[in-house]
C-alpha cells in the first residue's frame, strides 16, 4: 500500500518535472516530498512551499555548542530567544543570526541565581521574557534588561493535591500579564497564574478518550485487576502558544480526536474546522507509525498557525478556517530534515525549526509557491478580496491541486457578480454551500433575462393544448355523427 | 401491440393487483421477459447517467471511482440474487410462482426508480442546496413504490397472504445475504486453487 503510494507520488512527481520542463519557468517544480491531501482525502504533489537554506550550531555561531536545546521564541521585534536547556542558559539572536547576548543568571535578593534544566520560553510584547525552570520547579520572570520581576513557585491552593508536583515546562502569557503554564503531570488543563503570581484556575482540560477495546478489557476484569491497569486519564498538552488576541493555541498528544485547540478565555475549543480535514497533521499514514503527533504549535499572522510532528518531523500550516495549506521538513540527514525536532517558530515569512538532540538551528525561507499562497491567505483574511483573487490565482497556476484556492477565487468572482464563473470555481473547490449560493444568484439572472422568451412559449404551448382539445372534440363529435349516419 | 407494450407498464405501476395479475396469467410469457430486460437495461442506465450527470449539489462523486461496468452489476446482481433467493425459498413454501414470473414480476416492480430518478438526473441541475429536500424525498418515494410494487407481485406470483408475503420477503433477504458470503467463499477458494496450479505450471516450466 505504502510502496504503490511512494510508486505513484514518484511517477506524479516525475510528471510534474516533465510538466515543469515543457511550460517553462512559470510552473513551479514538485520537490519530491512535498504533497498535499486532496478533497478526497488523496496525497498529490503539491511544490514546496519552504525551503530549508541555513543551519545554525552553537559553534557556527560562536558561543559553544547548544547542549539539549528546548524552546526557542520570536519576539515581536524579530529577536529570537533559543532556550539552551543542557547548558541552562537563554542564547538571543537578531534577526541576522548573530548572538546579541546571554542570560545564565540574574539576580534574587542580591544573590545570583540560575536555571536548573529549563524547558519552555516566553517573550512577552515588552520583551519580558519568562522561563520555565523545570529543575527547580518554578516559573522565572524577568523583564527586558534580565532583572527579574517575580517567580511563580508551586502554588497552594484546595483545587490541588497534597502530593501535587509543580513542573512547568511550556510557558505562555498574555497582554495582561497573565502566565499560563503547562506543568507534566497535569491532566486538569493550563495552569493559570495572575499578573501577582498567584495560582486562579485551571483552563482548558482535554476530554478522556477510551478505546472501545480497552474498555470492554476494564468491564470484565475484577477490581483487583482493575485497580493494576491504568487510569483513564485525559491526555496532557504537549504545547501551546497565544495569538494576539488571546486565544491560546494548543497541542495534545492524543491519537485520534482533535489534537489542535485554541482556547477561548473559558477554555472552550473555539478552533475553526473548515477545511477538507480537521487539522491534525498527516490524514494518510500506516499504522506502524501511527498518527501525527503534534508538539508545538506556532501562531502567525492572519490566524495561521503551524504545527510540529514528532513522528514524522513535518510541519504542517493550516489557514484559519482550518484548510491545509503546505507542509515541509521530515526526518533524515540531508538539510531540511531533522533529528529531533522540538521546537518551531517563525520570524516574519521564515521558520526556525530546533533539532534538539543535534543542537541545530534549521532556518527555512519562503519559495515563491510559499509566498504566493501566504499572501493570498492573508489578503483573503484583510478582506481584501481583489488581492486575494489574484493571489490566488498565481497559487492555482503553480499548483493546481490547492482546492481551498478555487473557493477563495469564487468568493471574489462572486462579488464582483459573475455567478457563472463563481460556480465554476466553487465545483473545482467542492464547496457545495457556496455554489448554491452563486447558483441560486445565477438562476435568478438567467431568469429574468429571459423571462420574455420564456412566458412567451408558455403562452403558445397553453394555447396550443386549448386548440387541440378543441380540435379533438370537434373530430369525436364528426366521428359520432358519421357512426349515428352508419346506424341509420 | 406495441402501443400495448409500452402502455401496459405505466398500467401496471398504478393498478398493481390487476397489472401483476395480468403479467402472470393473461400475457404473453416472451413479452414479458423482453420488457423486464428492458426495464433493468434502463435501470442500469438510469444509474450511470446520474452518477455522472447529477447536479454538484446531490452528488459529489470521486471520477476515479467511477465505473459504470461496476453500475451494471449493482444493478443486476441485486435483482438476479433476489430471484434464486425467493424462488429456492417459496418453492418450499408452496408458491405458484415460476422463476420467470419472479424475476418479471420484480423487474416490473422497479419501473418507478426509472420514472422517478431520470427526470431527476437533469432536474437536480437547476436546484439549490435547499430545494435538494424534494431530491432526496422523491428518490424515498420511488423506493417504497418499487417495495409496494414488489410485494403486491410477489403476493400475486406465489398467491400468498401479505403476512406470508411479508416473512417470504424478509426470509429472501436473509438468503440473499447467505448467498453473497457463499459466493465470496467459492470464489476465494477457486482463487486459491487457480493460484496453486499457476504457481505449480511455473515450476514446471521454470525448472
Amino acid at each position: 500500500m505504502k510502496i504503490v503510494r511512494r510508486a505513484t507520488l514518484c511517477l506524479l512527481a516525475a510528471l510534474g518535472c516533465l510538466a515543469g520542463l515543457i511550460g517553462g519557468g512559470e510552473i513551479a517544480r514538485a520537490e519530491p516530498g512535498s504533497y498535499h491531501y486532496s478533497f478526497w482525502g488523496d496525497t498529490v504533489v503539491a511544490p514546496a512551499a519552504y525551503k530549508a537554506t541555513a543551519l545554525l550550531s552553537g559553534e557556527g555561531l560562536g558561543i559553544g555548542a547548544f547542549k539539549e536545546p528546548d524552546d526557542l521564541y520570536v519576539s515581536a521585534d524579530g529577536l529570537i530567544y533559543v532556550l539552551d536547556s543542557g547548558n541552562n542558559r537563554i542564547v538571543v539572536l537578531d534577526s541576522q543570526f548573530k548572538p546579541v547576548r546571554m542570560i545564565d543568571s540574574f539576580v534574587r535578593d542580591g544573590q545570583a541565581d540560575t536555571f536548573a534544566n529549563p524547558q519552555g520560553i516566553f517573550v512577552t510584547e515588552r520583551n519580558d521574557i519568562i522561563v520555565a525552570d523545570t529543575g527547580h520547579q518554578r516559573v522565572v520572570h524577568l523583564d527586558a534588561e534580565g532583572k527579574l520581576v517575580k517567580i511563580v513557585e508551586a502554588p497552594k491552593s484546595e483545587m490541588l493535591n497534597a502530593n501535587f508536583a509543580f513542573q512547568p515546562v511550556r510557558v505562555a502569557a498574555d497582554r495582561a500579564q497573565r502566565i499560563y503554564v503547562m506543568s507534566s503531570g497535569v491532566f486538569d488543563g493550563f495552569m493559570e497564574f495572575n499578573a501577582d503570581g498567584e495560582f486562579t484556575s485551571f483552563m482548558g482540560a482535554n476530554k478522556v478518550q477510551v478505546d472501545p477495546a480497552d474498555y470492554f478489557w476494564k468491564m470484565l476484569s475484577t477490581r483487583k485487576q482493575r485497580s493494576q491497569m491504568i487510569m483513564f486519564t485525559p491526555t496532557e498538552f504537549t504545547n501551546l502558544d497565544i495569538d494576539d488576541e488571546g486565544f491560546i493555541y494548543a497541542t495534545n498528544g492524543d491519537r485520534f480526536g482533535d489534537t489542535i485547540k485554541k482556547l477561548n478565555a473559558q477554555g472552550n475549543d473555539i478552533l475553526r474546522r473548515e477545511g477538507y480535514f480537521s487539522p491534525r497533521g498527516d490524514i494518510r499514514f500506516s499504522p506502524a507509525v501511527g498518527p501525527s503527533r503534534l508538539i508545538d504549535i506556532d501562531v502567525g499572522d492572519s490566524d495561521m498557525y503551524s504545527v510540529l510532528d514528532s513522528n514524522k518531523g513535518r510541519i504542517f500550516t493550516y489557514n484559519g478556517d482550518g484548510h491545509f495549506m503546505y507542509e515541509f521538513g521530515g526526518l533524515g540527514n540531508q538539510l531540511g530534515e531533522f533529528n529531533t525536532p522540538t521546537a518551531i517558530e517563525r520570524v516574519g515569512e521564515d521558520f526556525l525549526v530546533l533539532d534538539k538532540a543535534l543542537g541545530e538551528i534549521t532556518v527555512f525561507r519562503t519559495t515563491e509557491y510559499g509566498r504566493t499562497l501566504n499572501e493570498a491567505v492573508r489578503s483573503y483574511y484583510r478582506g481584501d478580496e481583489d488581492k486575494a483573487y489574484e493571489m490566488y490565482q498565481k497559487t492555482i497556476n503553480m499548483n493546481a491541486n490547492l482546492e481551498f484556492a478555487y473557493v477563495g477565487i469564487g468568493k471574489a468572482l462572486l462579488r464582483q457578480g459573475d455567478y457563472a464563473e463563481a460556480m465554476k470555481y466553487f465545483k473545482r473547490g467542492k464547496d457545495q454551500k457556496n455554489y448554491s449560493k452563486a447558483f441560486l444568484l445565477y438562476r435568478k439572472e438567467v431568469l429574468r433575462e429571459r423571462f420574455p422568451v420564456i412566458m412567451t412559449v408558455a403562452a403558445v404551448l397553453a394555447i396550443g393544448f386549448l386548440l387541440a382539445r378543441k380540435f379533438r372534440i370537434i373530430n369525436r363529435g364528426k366521428k359520432v355523427a358519421a357512426n349515428e349516419q352508419r346506424a341509420v | 401491440m406495441s402501443k400495448g407494450l409500452f402502455k401496459f407498464p405505466l398500467y401496471l405501476i398504478v393498478h398493481p393487483f390487476n397489472g401483476f395479475w395480468d403479467l402472470k396469467y393473461e400475457r404473453s410469457k416472451k413479452a414479458n421477459l423482453i420488457l423486464s430486460m428492458l426495464i433493468l437495461f434502463l435501470l442500469v442506465i438510469t444509474n450511470v447517467m446520474s452518477s455522472q450527470y447529477s447536479g454538484f449539489l446531490v452528488r459529489l462523486y470521486n471520477p476515479a471511482e467511477m465505473n459504470s461496468l461496476m453500475e451494471v452489476l449493482y444493478v443486476v446482481v441485486p435483482v438476479l440474487f433476489w430471484c434464486v433467493a425467493n424462488w429456492s425459498l417459496t418453492t418450499l413454501m408452496d408458491g405458484e410462482g415460476k422463476f420467470v414470473e419472479i424475476f418479471t414480476s420484480t423487474c416490473f416492480a422497479l419501473i418507478p426508480m426509472i420514472l422517478i430518478n431520470f427526470p431527476w438526473i437533469w432536474l437536480s441541475n437547476v436546484i439549490s442546496l435547499q430545494e435538494t429536500a424534494f431530491y432526496s424525498f422523491s428518490g424515498n418515494i420511488a423506493v417504497c413504490w418499487s417495495l409496494y410494487l414488489l410485494f403486491v407481485g410477489n403476493m400475486t406470483v406465489h398467491q400468498f397472504t401479505p403476512s406470508k408475503t411479508i416473512g417470504t420477503m424478509l426470509l429472501s433477504v436473509a438468503a440473499m445475504g447467505f448467498m453473497a458470503f457463499l459466493c465470496m467463499l467459492f470464489f476465494s477458494l477457486i482463487q486459491q486453487v487457480v493460484s496453486f496450479f499457476s504457481i505449480l505450471y511455473q515450476e514446471i516450466v521454470l525448472r
